[in-house]
């Protein structure tokens, strides 16, 4: 792992980039989980009514707030990447600088982190707008922690992809087959405890998961022991997703 | 002079395919060296290891005094890369592309604004500072690259097909600057499939084919050793090749027939001509030799591809 100091000019070289596209974007990381916050929370709360002692729309924040990050930072690192290395052929210029392949694919997944982040921060303001909040200051901090984390993981995962895409339309594969299901199994929408046991086990494999329940403590205040499982379990799966994107996608960079 | 590059062996290999087949030069520092050959021939792969983003695959590849290394940072501290394709980041204005690409060297903020400035003026670009890539020529783009490469003052520069696509006007523009280049010390290393190309900048070229180099030397020795002085082309049909070539026995030539042509490789040509005009033939031309001649009589005149 040749990492140095250099993953910051290429999380710069994206930033200049992201100045033109900062509306647009700002816009779709807002109107998908808006969408699910509108007609989940307000259309479908009116019929599920209270869900322990709060609206609906408390139980729904803090699910769809990780999920929105998991979305953007792994859309980044599949088509942004993918074009930024098929298309621009951007990759190729920055490996014959001092910028490593190391440093140009994590400079990369630390910018979809960052994206990840940027829209789990509207989704915050969005839901303070509709009245629901992170239960204290330091609540807050636990979810911006939280966010990175999991904008490394899932960037990571999408870097991953990435390396072995031959065309954008591979990228289907893993939008379809794993981050869908992951959205209805990891009890963003709806408790699991009305699962079968299999289902249950079947997500705690499922990273998404342990965040959600993350989430949802910070919005409720209440803190249980397990939320430190919770968070070596994403701090685990990151390191390695984290290792893993960099290497197989340096494989494909490097000939 | 001595040596800035050295290879021994050099090999590259994509899984079984056989890309640079175990050869050896050197390129001496401040000179123009340029690699020939036609499509597939390794002069890529080559350079490829030379500027450090290619792993060798076997014998050694010294680049100033360092054995070249895909993580030799030092190494692309020192280099400017001229890349075959246009390379250069869409999303970014030209000032951008620069500004950016300065940072990945280290470069101050304030030395680099100064350096970019220069270089635009260089490559006559002060004008487009402002404009998105997709707004400029291919002249246009490949001069930013030539901008590009020139960004952290280099030892070496490597380019690869630099005038690939260019007009004429563009080309020489391109010529200059790169000898301009030369005149101040900085190595050059070239890849052409343009003759012209080499003889107007290159003063030694290795000749590569199939991964192999099949001569090197000076341009201009090159051709009078492996061509002589002139050609003389006659275009007649295959039949009546015997009978010319007898008529003609008197001189000394080689000769070759590829296709409709005949072509007569000889010191002289006008005694040759005159013989021509008696034989009562018109369908002729003599010119002199070119570093094109080496190469279709090296790599062989039929399509490669």
């Amino acid at each position: 792992m040749n990492l140095s100091y250099r993953i910051y000019y290429v999380f710069l070289r994206n930033l200049v980039s992201y100045k033109r596209f900062v509306v647009p974007t700002f816009l779709v990381s807002l109107i998908e989980p808006l969408f699910y916050l509108i007609t989940f929370g307000i259309g479908m709360g009116a019929y599920i009514g209270y869900f322990g002692g709060k609206p609906y729309l408390y139980f729904l924040v803090p699910g769809v707030l990780v999920s929105s990050v998991m979305l953007s930072s792994s859309f980044e690192c599949l088509y942004g990447t993918f074009v930024k290395m098929v298309h621009e052929k951007l990759y190729e210029s920055l490996v014959a600088t001092p910028v490593s392949a190391e440093d140009a694919i994590a400079g990369d997944i630390v910018w979809g982190a960052f994206r990840g982040l940027v829209s789990g921060v509207l989704m915050m303001i969005v839901a303070n707008v509709m009245g629901v909040f992170p239960a204290s200051i330091p609540s807050v901090l636990v979810l911006l922690v939280l966010m990175v984390f999991v904008g490394i993981l899932f960037a990571s995962l999408a870097m991953t992809v990435t390396s072995v895409s031959p065309s954008f339309d591979f990228f289907n594969y893993y939008t379809e087959l794993v981050l869908t299901p992951m959205l209805f199994f990891s009890g963003v929408f709806f408790p699991l405890d009305k699962f079968p046991g299999w289902m249950k086990t079947l997500s705690e494999f499922m990273p998404l998961t342990h965040a959600v329940k993350i989430s949802r403590a910070v919005f409720s205040g209440a803190y249980n022991s397990g939320l430190a499982w919770n968070f070596l379990v994403i701090f685990v799966l990151e390191v390695i997703a984290f290792y893993v994107g960099i290497r197989m996608m340096k494989k494909r960079l490097i000939k | 002079m001595n040596a800035i590059v050295t290879a021994k062996n050099l090999t590259k290999k994509y899984g079984q395919f056989v890309a640079v087949d175990g050869i050896s030069f050197e390129i001496k520092k401040g000179e123009c060296f340029g690699l020939l050959g036609p499509n597939g021939a390794g002069k890529t792969s080559t350079i490829k290891m030379i500027h450090c983003v290619s792993p060798v695959t076997a014998g050694t590849l010294m680049v100033n005094g360092m054995a070249a290394h895909i993580d030799n940072r030092d190494l692309k501290m020192m280099m400017g890369v001229i890349p075959q394709e246009i390379t250069l980041d869409v999303d970014l204005t030209v000032y951008e592309n620069l500004i950016v690409f300065a940072h990945f060297f280290d470069i101050p903020r304030r030395e680099a604004k100064k350096r970019i400035a220069e270089l635009l003026k260089f490559v006559e670009l002060e004008q487009k500072r402002s404009s998105k890539i997709d707004q400029l020529s291919t002249g246009m783009k490949r001069r930013l690259l030539v901008a590009r490469a020139l960004l952290n003052n280099p030892k070496i520069i490597v380019a690869d097909e630099p005038t690939t696509g260019l007009d004429p006007q563009a080309r020489h523009l391109i010529w200059q600057r790169l000898r301009q280049l030369k005149t101040q010390g900085v190595t050059l290393i070239l890849t052409t499939q343009y003759m012209e190309e080499a003889h107007q900048l290159c003063d030694s070229i290795v000749i590569m084919h199939q991964g192999k180099i099949l001569k090197e030397g000076m341009p201009s020795k090159l051709v009078e050793d492996e061509i002589g002085r002139e050609v003389v082309e006659v275009r007649i049909p295959p039949e009546d090749d015997d009978k010319i070539i007898q008529h003609l026995s008197s001189f000394s030539f080689e000769h070759e027939r590829v296709g409709d042509t005949l072509y007569f490789y000889c010191r002289d040509g006008q005694e040759l001509m005159r013989r021509l005009i008696e034989l009562n033939l018109h369908n002729f031309l003599n010119r002199p030799a070119s570093l094109e001649d080496v190469f279709l009589k090296l790599t062989g005149r039929s399509l490669i591809e």
